[in-house]
């Protein structure tokens, strides 16, 4: 996604919107970019940041080639800023740092760019702070918000930014994609819905963390439905020794949901749905005498909560020897 | 790019250049050192993005031939193992080169080093030279300007445009000013033979004092050329650059009373060490306030007052006294800061009223102007 034309292909609609407004040369100060992992919010800002700053640009395509183009791809531009989550969220001193770059002149230009990743993470405070600035823009500054959980940007941010939706991919066409990578098709199915990111997936479905996970998962699964009381114990001999940091924390949580709605799809009659176990499966038959519909939901809706007390940083052991005993009863 | 080198020579400009670049930079590049060898000799370039320092050596000066076997050229090259790899080579002279892929080879007596180098070209551009929009200065003046009114600069970020010092050229007239809303400093100075209009810009407190330690006083010219978005101070070999800050400083002239109710001679030396007497039973969590006083033949009473503590009082002389009798209390801080860059034996201190700012001027000089405001006490 190096040009915009490229973009259109992927997503036509902020395309558009984009490029109209660079031809119209009515660049908005703000922008919110808004989509899951993988959509191109990245490639987006980093062409609104070509276009802008491009010494050669034809019609609203950034030339790639100059000097600026090629700065802007290595990130030793001077006048664009990229603040990233430093860890779990956006420190106050990155917005310092930010509040004293929007004071300062230009380095080399009159224009600015100031690109937020994962905006979201910015604290209530941090947020208050960018406000400011997004309030009263200074002439010739352009601010890049990114997210992909738009719901926690709070409303005051909302309202000043332009909202550019990004569009989800295509599942299928991801699949396609990454079979035509030479991953089979079972797992383009499941990877399609862990991660919308091409280079992601190749690399999760080469490593073997994650083919150990993904058995971990099923084992767990079919030791609650025939051996419910060693749930507790495989949880502490097996599945945290295995799921060590935050995000794998996170994704076993995502393995496991993916295997329950697998269940619960069988139980609908969706059975094209299912990601995580085949059609025939002889284990699946199993599992659907042994959880009820109601069952199923209540689950999915612990593990949602569990999802939801990680990000809160509740201590991981705790949360999942709750969801087990959850699981259990 | 190569060349050969004085090793002092390199070591002296290493050292003023590293002064601009700091370990934790916005983007990559500027953690390393930029260097430029054309035909007149090398450049060294250094920058935080704020500041950006370069220095020149020259090929050739007064007969001594500084740099040699000279192929045109540039590299980065990391500035963390630059300083100390040049510090400590056994032999004086350097020879450095660098090849199309970035690999950077330094070489002095037997020693060999091999670094790798990053494109110059990805190196930030700094503005081209404009210059009719330039005036030269003597350097010492220049330091004399930044020392009496950088001290003034707000240090809180909530008014960014305070934080620096505004410099203005009108009337052939060269102005330097700098408030943080409870207290203000400026400088005039004439300026001659300058054909630019008038200019108006701000330029970092932060910088300034980063000029001031890298000037030495010697009295050379230094060259200031305003640029679009940067201004640019050039001696013979270094050549300063520092961004401005963006906005509109406030009108200041208002500020200031044209009009005075009592008027105070006093020598400098006395009135600092009192009010330094007094300031240490001052509370810095109220002000370090002391209170002044006016007393019957020309005497002032300076005291300060802290119930927890205990209190002072000192009696101080003055040359004359004039108008209204007073009592005001001040800011000590404020006031100490003030008198200290006033290098004169006597200042003029002007009030107008409790409650009003009030004026310290040089005795004989009304180039200076320090103003304090008050602090209300009951």
């Amino acid at each position: 996604m190096k040009t915009w034309s490229e973009l259109t292909e992927i997503q036509p609609l902020a395309s558009r919107i984009m490029t109209n407004s660079i031809q119209k040369d009515r660049i908005s100060h703000a922008y919110l970019l808004q989509g899951e992992r993988g959509t191109g919010k990245e490639a987006v800002a980093l062409l609104l940041a070509k276009t802008l700053f491009c010494s050669n640009r034809s019609g609203v395509e950034p030339c790639q080639e100059c000097n600026a183009c090629k700065r802007i791809d290595s990130g030793n531009y001077p006048d664009l800023h990229w603040i990233e989550p430093d860890g779990q969220s956006i420190k106050k001193e990155q917005i310092e740092h930010l509040q004293k770059e929007f004071t300062y002149s230009g380095m080399e230009t009159d224009q600015k760019v100031y690109v937020v990743k994962g905006a979201d993470t910015l604290t209530p405070n941090a947020s208050n702070r960018i406000l400011k600035f997004l309030e009263e823009p200074s002439k010739q500054t352009t601010a890049i918000l990114m997210t992909e959980n738009s719901s926690s940007i709070i409303p005051t941010i909302r309202s000043r930014c332009q909202i550019i939706d990004l569009k989800p991919l295509h599942p299928q066409a991801f699949q396609e994609q990454l079979i035509h990578q030479g991953i089979s098709r079972r797992s383009a199915v499941l990877l399609s819905t862990l991660t919308n990111n091409l280079d992601e997936a190749v690399s999760w479905s080469e490593d073997e963390w994650f083919a150990q996970a993904r058995k971990l998962m099923i084992q767990l699964v079919e030791t609650f439905s025939t051996n419910a009381h060693d749930a507790y114990l495989f949880i502490h001999q097996q599945w945290l020794p295995h799921f060590k940091e935050r995000p794998q924390q996170e994704q076993g949580l995502d393995l496991l949901l993916l295997a329950f709605k697998d269940i619960l799809y069988y139980h609908i009659g969706r059975k094209d749905a299912m990601t995580v176990f085949a059609k025939d499966d002889a284990a699946i038959e199993n599992l659907v005498l042994f959880f009820s519909q109601e069952k199923l939901l209540d689950i999915l809706n612990k593990l949602l909560d569990a999802k939801r007390k990680l990000k809160q940083n509740v201590h991981p052991t705790l949360v999942m020897e709750q969801l087990t005993i959850q699981i259990q009863g | 790019m190569k060349f050969i080198v004085q090793r002092q020579q390199l070591i002296s400009s290493v050292q003023d250049v590293m002064k601009a670049i700091s370990s934790r930079t916005a983007i990559p590049i500027l953690t390393g050192m930029k260097i430029e060898a054309n035909a007149n000799g090398i450049i060294l370039t250094g920058s935080d993005s704020d500041i950006t320092i370069e220095s020149f050596i020259p090929a050739e000066e007064d007969g001594m031939i500084n740099v040699e076997q000279i192929e045109e050229g540039s590299v980065v090259l990391q500035a963390r193992y630059f300083p100390d790899i040049v510090r400590k080579l056994p032999d004086n002279t350097v020879e450095i080169e660098s090849d199309e892929n970035f690999n950077i080879t330094i070489k002095s007596g037997k020693a060999q080093f091999n670094l790798n180098g990053q494109d110059a070209n990805e190196y930030p551009h700094l503005p081209n030279l404009q210059a009719e929009n330039s005036f030269d200065i003597q350097s010492d003046l220049l330091k004399d300007l930044i020392k009496q009114t950088g001290f003034a600069v707000s240090a809180m970020e909530t008014r960014p445009i305070l934080t620096g010092v505004n410099i203005t050229i009108e009337n052939e007239t060269l102005h330097f000013t700098a408030t943080d809303s409870h207290r203000l400093a400026s400088r005039r100075v004439p300026l001659e033979g300058v054909t630019s209009d008038s200019s108006n810009i701000v330029v970092p407190g932060k910088s300034l004092n980063e000029l001031n330690k890298i000037l030495d006083d010697t009295g050379e010219k230094v060259e200031i050329s305003v640029m679009n978005n940067q201004i640019l101070f050039r001696t013979k070999y270094l050549h300063f650059l520092s961004r401005l800050l963006d906005g509109n400083y406030p009108e200041t002239s208002r500020l200031i009373p044209d009009q005075s109710q009592t008027v105070l001679h006093v020598r400098t030396k006395e009135l600092i060490n009192t009010i330094d007497r007094a300031s240490l039973l001052a509370k810095e969590e109220r002000n370090n306030v002391v209170k002044l006083t006016t007393k019957d033949n020309q005497l002032l009473q300076i005291t300060s007052n802290s119930p927890e503590v205990g209190q002072v009082a000192e009696e101080i002389s003055v040359q004359s006294l004039e108008g209204e009798n007073l009592k005001i209390s001040f800011s000590s801080k404020y006031m100490l800061d003030a008198l200290k860059v006033i290098e004169n034996d006597e200042v003029i201190i002007k009030f107008t009223g409790a409650m009003r700012p009030f004026v310290i001027q040089p005795a004989d000089d009304d180039a200076i102007l320090q103003l304090i405001l008050p602090v209300r006490t009951y």
